[in-house]
C-alpha cells in the first residue's frame, strides 16, 4: 500500500532510476573520506613507529607506510573530485526526473486539483519543497549513506586492536549520530513547522503591501500592515534562533565527543600497551582513528535536522500528486469523434464542498456550424460549463454528447481535440511569441501564425516588436498588457484550427473598436465551425453569434431584450 | 563584473552594524584555534608519555583531563561564536527587509501596482532570507580562513620550525588558490545558479500553464520540451563544473602535499634522532588544522554568490528613486464620517510616465462641489493617471490641483486621503477576514453600519452564502470571491467612508450586467451629495454625468454635459456611435 510507505521511501522509490548514481556518488564520498581516516591513522602510526626507531637506534621498514599514506592521499583528493562530480550530476538528474514526475502526476489533475497553482503562496511554497527535495540526496542522503558504511570500518580497526575500545565508541557514536539527531528531529519539529508557517503569514503580508499597495496608503493602513509583516518576521527570527541553537550546540557537541573518545583511546591503548596486548605506536594510532572518525559523523546533526523539514516537504508534495483526476479517461476510449454536435442535457454540477449546484438543469444545442453567446452574472457557471464541456470537470447529473455519442466514452484528449478555448485567465508562457503560438499547432507555418495573428487583431502591434514572432514574452522580455495577452490567446486558438471555438470573455481589456474589429474577423474565420462565446456582457461580441442565451438559476435562458430578468 | 564589484560594495555596507557581531565570532574563533594549539600539545605529550615514557594512566590523567577541559572550553566558544554570527545574519535581514519595505512604500502605490507580484514576494521573502548566511557562516569563514592559519603557523614555529617552515611555503599558494578558485570557480558557480534559476523558471512556468496545456493536448509536447532542456542544461553545467572542480581538486593536492612533506619530514628527522616525538606529533597534529579554515571556506562559496545576486537585485531596487514624496501620516484621530463635497480645479497639470507609457498633458478642469464627471477615452489615455493624481499617488509634474481653493501639495497626503472614497478596477482583498476587509477603511464603525453598506451593495447576499458570515477568512485558505464579489467588498469600504471626493475607476469594467446593476445602486448612494470622478468605459455611465470629458492622449479632447455634446458631432458623438454599432 502505497500510502502507508514513509514519504522519504515513496521519495527515493520515485527517484530509483538514479539510485545508481547516487550510489557511485556516495561511494566515492565514502572511499574519500575512508582514505581520509586512514591517512591520519598511518601517519599517527608512522611518526611514533619512526620515534621508537631512532630511539632504540634500529633500521625501520618506512616503505610500506609511506607507500599507504600515498595511495591514502591519492585516493582521499581523487575521491572527493569524483565525489562532487558524480553526486552533482546525480542531483542535476534527480532534478529533472523529480519535476517531471510532478509534472506527470499534475497534469491530469489540472484545474480542479491545482488551484494552488494560481496562489501565489502556494504555488512558492511548492517551490520551496521541490526545491529541498532535490537536494535531500546531497544534504541528507550522501552523509548518512556514508557515515553507515564508514562508521563499521573503523569500529573493526579498532575492535582488531583494543576490543572493549570499540564498544566504548560504538555506545558513544549510537548517542551522538543516531540518539541526538533522532531527538533534534523530534525537538526541532516544533519551531521548523512555526517557520514554515510564519513564512506563509510573510508572503501573504508582502503580497497585501504589493498588490494591495494603493488601498492601504488611501485607508492608512500600510505602515500598519508594514509592521505586522516587521513582527512576523521578527517572531520568525526567534523560532530560527530556537532550532540553530539546537543544532549549534549539537554540532559542536560532536567534536567533544570526538575528543573525549581520543581520550579514552589513549587510556585504554596505554592499559593494554602495559599488558603486552599492543604495540606502542599503535596508541597514536588509535587516537587519531578516533578523532577521524567523528568527522564521519559531524555532519549528521545538521543533516538531520534538515530531515525533518525534508519529510514535510515530501509529504506535501506527495499529497498533492496523490490526488485523483476528477475526470478518469475511460479504460477502452472510444475512437475519436468524427463530427462535432454537442449536445448538453439536464447537466448538474456543483463545486466540492458547495450545497447548491452552480448549474443544474442546463440543457444547450451547439449543432455543428451554430453561433451560440452565453451570458449571466458572475459566478452564475459560465466558466464551469466550458470546463465540463472541456472535460476538465466532471458533471452530477445530465450529459454531454458529441457526435452523438456521450463524452464520456472518449478520452479527454480526444474530446479536447475538437476545441479550441480562449481561457478566462490567460496562461502565456515564458517563451517566444512563436512558442506561445505553437502550444497548439507544433507545426504551423509562419504564414499561418500571421494570419492568426491578423484575425487577433495583433499584427500592428507585433510589427512593433523588434524581433517580430521570437519576441521574449514574459518577465524577462515584453510585457504584455491584458488585452494583448488576450489577443495571443485568441490568435493561438485560431492557429488550433478546431472544429469547436469556445471563447471565455474574449473582449475584456479591449477597447470598442478593437473589439468590434476582432469580433468581425474572427466571424469571418470561423465560418463552418461551431462557436460558444461567453461573456458577462453583450456589446461586439453579438456581430459574433446567431443567438444568446441568459445563465441564470443554473440553466439557460433566452436572452430577453432590454436586460437581464430582475 | 562591475556589477558583482557594486553587489559586493552593496554587502559590505550592510555588513556595517553586524561588524561587532562578527568580531565576536572571529574572536570565539581565533581563541578556539589558540586552544586547540593547547590541546595539541597536551595530547601530543600524553601520547610521548604513554609510548616512550612507558607512563601508565594515572601519570596521564592530568593532561587528559586538561585536554578534555580544553574540548569543553572549545564547545562553548563554539556555540557561542555560531550565535553570534547567527545573529548577525538575521540581523541583516530583518534591517535590510524593513528598508526594502520602507523604500517600496517611499516609491508608491503606482510603482507597486506596476511590479509582478510574485516576483516582489520571492524578493521580499527568499531572496533576502538568502543574504543570512553569507553573514552568518561566509563572512565568519572568510575572516578565519585569512586568520587562523597564521595562528597555527606561529605556535607551531617554536616548536618545529622545519614543519612551520613547510606550512609557510605552502601558505603563499593560498592566496593563489583563491584567485584561482575566486575566478574560474565563481564564473562557474554563477553559470550553475542561473541555469538552474532558469530550468526552475521554465518548470514552474509549465506547471502555472497546466490547463492551457491540458486543453490543447500539449502536455506531452511540453514534457519532452522540458526533459530537453533539462538535459541540455545538465550537460552545459557539468562540463562547466569538471574545471572548477578541478581548480579545488588541486587546492586539495596541494594540501595534502602540504601535510605528507611534514610528516615525511617530522618521521626522518625522529628516526634520525633530531627531534624528539613530542615537537613532532604536535606539528604534524596541526597540519591539517593549518588548511581546515580554506577548505571550509570553498563549501561556503555558493552563500557568496547567492548573496550576490541577491545584492543586485535589492540594489537596483533601493536605487530607484521615489516619484512624489509621500509624507508621514498626520495624527489619526479625524473621523471617517464627517466630510463635506469638495470642489476641485485643476490647472495645467502634467504627468508623464516614464518610458513613453503615457499620462496627463496640459489638463485643466473645473470641478464644482457636488459635481458628478465622468472622464471617457481609450485605455492608456491618460484616465487613471488623473485618478492617481487626485490620490495624491502621483505629484504633479507641472501645474496645480487645487482643492476647495488650497494646493493638494500642501495638504498632508494621509489627511487628505482620508477624505476620499476610491473603487478601483481589481481591488484587493487583503489576509483577513471579510470584516477585516471591509472595516480597513473606517475601523470605528460599527455592526450596524457594516450591515447597512452590505445591503446597500448586495454583499448581504454573498455574506449569507458564506457560512462564516463576515468571519470569513479570504485568501490563502479562505474563500476566494469572484470579481463581482470583490468589487462589492471595495464598493462597501468605499461607502463605510463618508467621503468628500470618491474616485471611480471604472468600478464596473469586470461585471456582468446583474452585478454591474447592483454596483451602480450602489454607487448610486455612494454618489449622493459628493464629488465624484469617474473613469469610465462604458459611456452609459457618462450619459447620467454633470460633466464628460473625453480624453485622448493625455489630453482634454471635448468636454461638456452629455447632452450638449451627444449631437455635438465630436469625439464623444463618435464613441457612442462606435458603441452603438459594436
Amino acid at each position: 500500500m502505497k500510502a502507508r510507505r514513509g514519504p522519504m521511501l515513496r521519495l527515493v522509490n520515485v527517484l530509483r532510476r538514479y539510485r545508481g548514481w547516487m550510489l557511485l556518488g556516495a561511494l566515492m564520498a565514502l572511499l574519500g573520506v575512508l582514505a581520509g581516516i586512514g591517512l591520519l591513522a598511518v601517519a599517527g602510526h608512522f611518526i611514533a613507529a619512526m620515534g621508537l626507531a631512532g630511539v632504540a637506534g634500529v633500521a625501520l621498514n618506512y616503505f610500506t607506510p609511506a607507500a599507504l599514506i600515498r595511495l591514502f592521499a591519492i585516493v582521499r583528493t581523487g575521491g572527493r573530485y569524483l565525489e562532487r562530480l558524480l553526486t552533482h550530476e546525480a542531483t542535476l538528474r534527480t532534478l529533472s526526473g523529480l519535476r517531471l514526475w510532478l509534472f506527470d502526476r499534475l497534469l491530469p489533475l489540472a484545474p480542479a486539483r491545482t488551484g494552488f497553482l494560481s496562489h501565489a503562496d502556494l504555488f512558492s511554497r511548492l517551490r520551496a519543497d521541490v526545491d529541498r527535495l532535490e537536494h535531500a540526496f546531497l544534504g541528507v542522503g550522501v552523509p548518512v549513506v556514508v557515515a553507515v558504511l564508514a562508521v563499521p570500518v573503523v569500529l573493526v580497526v579498532q575492535a582488531i586492536h583494543v576490543w572493549p575500545l570499540a564498544v566504548f565508541t560504538a555506545g558513544v557514536l549510537l548517542v551522538v549520530a543516531i540518539m541526538l539527531p533522532w531527538w533534534l528531529v523530534h525537538r526541532g519539529e516544533a519551531p521548523s513547522v512555526a517557520i514554515a508557517e510564519r513564512e506563509t503569514a510573510l508572503r501573504e503580508g508582502v503580497d497585501d503591501l504589493v498588490r494591495g499597495a494603493p488601498e492601504l496608503m488611501l485607508y492608512d493602513a500600510f505602515e500598519r500592515r508594514q509592521q505586522e509583516v516587521e513582527a512576523i518576521a521578527a517572531r520568525q527570527h526567534e523560532d530560527r534562533r530556537t532550532l540553530d541553537r539546537l543544532q549549534g550546540w549539537s554540532s559542536a557537541l560532536v567534536p567533544w565527543t570526538a575528543q573525549a573518545v581520543a581520550i579514552a583511546s589513549i587510556g585504554w591503548a596505554t592499559v593494554a600497551y602495559r599488558e603486552h596486548a599492543l604495540q606502542a605506536a599503535d596508541i597514536a594510532m588509535l587516537a587519531l582513528l578516533a578523532l577521524a572518525v567523528f568527522e564521519v559523523v559531524a555532519a549528521l546533526p545538521e543533516a538531520l535536522a534538515q530531515l525533518g523539514a525534508t519529510r514535510l516537504s515530501a509529504r506535501r508534495v506527495f499529497a498533492l500528486a496523490d490526488q485523483q483526476p476528477v475526470v478518469p479517461d475511460p479504460l477502452q476510449p472510444a475512437p475519436s469523434p468524427q463530427g462535432f454536435d454537442l449536445v448538453v442535457r439536464g447537466l448538474r454540477v456543483r463545486h466540492a464542498g458547495m450545497s447548491e449546484p452552480v448549474l443544474d438543469g442546463l440543457d444547450l444545442d451547439l449543432p455543428a456550424g451554430a453561433r451560440v453567446a452565453i451570458t449571466g452574472v458572475s459566478g452564475s457557471g459560465k466558466s464551469t460549463l466550458v470546463n465540463v464541456l472541456t472535460r476538465l470537470l466532471p458533471c452530477e447529473a445530465g450529459q454531454v454528447s458529441l457526435d452523438g455519442r456521450p463524452i464520456e466514452v472518449y478520452a479527454g484528449d480526444a474530446v479536447r481535440a475538437k476545441m479550441a478555448v480562449v481561457e478566462q485567465r490567460t496562461q502565456l508562457f515564458r517563451a517566444s511569441l512563436r512558442e506561445n503560438l505553437c502550444i497548439a499547432a507544433p507545426d504551423a507555418s509562419e504564414g499561418a501564425m500571421r494570419d492568426a495573428l491578423r484575425i487577433a487583431q495583433l499584427m500592428p502591434f507585433v510589427e512593433t516588436l523588434g524581433d517580430g514572432l521570437d519576441t521574449w514574452l514574459g518577465e524577462s522580455g515584453v510585457q504584455l498588457s491584458g488585452g494583448e495577452a488576450r489577443r495571443v490567446a485568441i490568435a493561438r486558438a485560431v492557429l488550433a484550427d478546431r472544429p469547436i471555438l469556445l471563447l471565455d470573455e474574449p473582449t475584456e481589456g479591449l477597447d470598442a473598436d478593437t473589439a468590434a474589429a476582432l469580433m468581425q474577423a474572427l466571424g469571418d474565420w470561423s465560418h463552418g465551425r461551431s462557436v460558444l462565446l461567453i461573456s458577462h456582457r453583450l456589446g461586439a461580441v453579438s456581430r459574433l453569434v446567431d443567438c444568446v442565451l441568459h445563465l441564470e438559476g443554473g440553466r439557460l435562458h433566452p436572452w430577453r431584450a432590454g436586460g437581464p430578468p430582475a | 563584473m562591475a556589477q558583482t564589484q557594486q553587489a559586493q560594495v552593496w554587502l559590505d555596507a550592510a555588513a556595517s552594524n553586524v561588524r561587532r557581531r562578527l568580531r565576536l565570532a572571529l574572536a570565539a574563533a581565533i581563541t578556539g584555534t589558540v586552544l586547540l594549539c593547547l590541546q595539541a600539545a597536551l595530547l601530543a605529550w600524553a601520547l610521548q608519555q604513554a609510548i616512550f615514557e612507558q607512563a601508565g594512566v594515572q601519570e596521564l590523567v592530568p593532561a587528559l583531563a586538561a585536554y578534555l577541559l580544553l574540548a569543553g572550553l572549545r564547545f562553548l566558544l563554539a556555540v557561542r561564536g555560531r550565535r553570534a554570527s547567527f545573529e548577525a545574519g538575521q540581523e541583516v535581514v530583518a534591517t535590510t527587509r524593513k528598508r526594502i519595505l520602507d523604500h517600496m512604500r517611499r516609491l508608491g502605490p503606482v510603482w507597486l501596482t506596476h511590479q509582478s507580484g510574485g516576483a516582489r514576494i520571492t524578493q521580499v521573502v527568499d531572496g533576502i532570507d538568502a543574504l543570512a548566511p553569507y553573514y552568518a557562516r561566509y563572512l565568519p569563514q572568510k575572516a578565519a580562513s585569512a586568520l587562523l592559519p597564521l595562528v597555527i603557523v606561529a605556535t607551531v614555529f617554536p616548536f618545529d620550525w622545519v614543519s612551520a617552515t613547510v606550512m609557510l611555503v605552502s601558505a603563499p599558494l593560498v592566496p593563489l588558490f583563491m584567485v584561482l578558485l575566486g575566478d574560474a570557480a565563481e564564473r562557474a558557480s554563477q553559470r550553475r545558479w542561473l541555469s538552474l534559476t532558469r530550468l526552475g523558471e521554465q518548470f514552474f512556468d509549465s506547471l502555472r500553464g497546466l490547463v492551457t496545456l491540458r486543453l490543447f493536448g500539449a502536455g506531452q509536447v511540453r514534457r519532452k520540451h522540458l526533459a530537453r532542456a533539462s538535459d541540455a542544461y545538465r550537460r552545459e553545467t557539468m562540463a562547466v563544473l569538471r574545471m572548477a572542480f578541478l581548480s579545488s581538486l588541486v587546492l586539495e593536492f596541494f594540501a595534502t602535499v602540504s601535510i605528507a612533506v611534514v610528516a615525511v619530514l617530522v618521521g626522518f628527522r625522529l628516526l634520525w634522532g633530531d627531534l624528539d616525538f613530542f615537537r613532532g606529533m604536535y606539528a604534524l597534529l596541526l597540519a591539517p588544522e593549518f588548511f581546515l579554515p580554506l577548505r571550509a571556506l570553498g563549501a561556503l562559496r555558493h552563500a557568496r554568490m547567492d548573496a550576490l545576486s541577491v545584492a543586485t537585485d535589492l540594489d537596483s531596487l533601493l536605487s530607484q528613486a521615489p516619484g512624489p514624496s509621500v509624507q508621514a501620516a498626520g495624527p489619526r484621530s479625524e473621523s471617517c464620517m464627517t466630510h463635506a463635497a469638495v470642489a476641485l480645479d485643476l490647472k495645467a497639470v502634467r504627468y508623464r510616465h516614464e518610458a513613453d507609457r503615457g499620462g496627463v498633458l496640459d489638463f485643466s478642469l473645473s470641478v464644482p462641489a457636488g459635481a458628478h464627471v465622468v472622464l471617457v477615452g481609450a485605455s492608456g489615455s491618460g484616465k487613471s493617471t488623473l485618478l492617481q493624481l487626485l490620490l495624491g499617488f502621483l505629484a504633479p509634474q507641472a501645474g496645480s490641483i487645487r482643492v476647495d481653493g488650497a494646493d493638494l501639495s500642501t495638504l498632508d497626503p494621509a489627511a487628505w486621503r482620508r477624505r476620499l472614497a476610491w473603487v478601483p478596477q481589481r481591488p484587493h482583498l487583503f489576509a483577513g477576514t471579510l470584516r477585516d476587509n471591509v472595516l480597513m477603511a473606517c475601523p470605528q464603525a460599527d455592526d450596524a453600519q457594516l450591515e447597512r453598506v452590505a445591503a446597500q451593495v448586495g454583499l448581504d447576499s454573498v455574506l449569507q452564502a458564506l457560512p462564516a458570515g463576515w468571519d470569513t477568512r479570504l485568501g490563502e485558505y479562505g474563500h476566494g470571491l469572484s470579481g463581482g464579489q470583490a468589487q462589492r467588498v471595495a464598493l462597501a469600504r468605499a461607502l463605510l467612508r463618508d467621503a468628500s471626493l470618491v474616485l471611480l475607476d471604472e468600478p464596473t469594467q469586470q461585471l456582468d450586467a446583474g452585478s454591474a446593476a447592483t454596483i451602480q445602486r450602489g454607487l448610486t448612494t455612494l454618489r449622493r451629495d459628493r464629488t465624484v470622478i469617474e473613469a469610465a468605459h462604458r459611456l452609459a455611465r457618462a450619459l447620467q454625468a454633470d460633466l464628460v470629458v473625453v480624453m485622448e492622449r493625455g489630453r482634454i479632447v471635448e468636454s461638456g454635459t452629455p447632452e450638449v455634446l451627444m449631437h455635438a458631432g465630436g469625439a464623444f458623438q463618435h464613441l457612442l456611435e462606435a458603441e452603438a454599432a459594436a
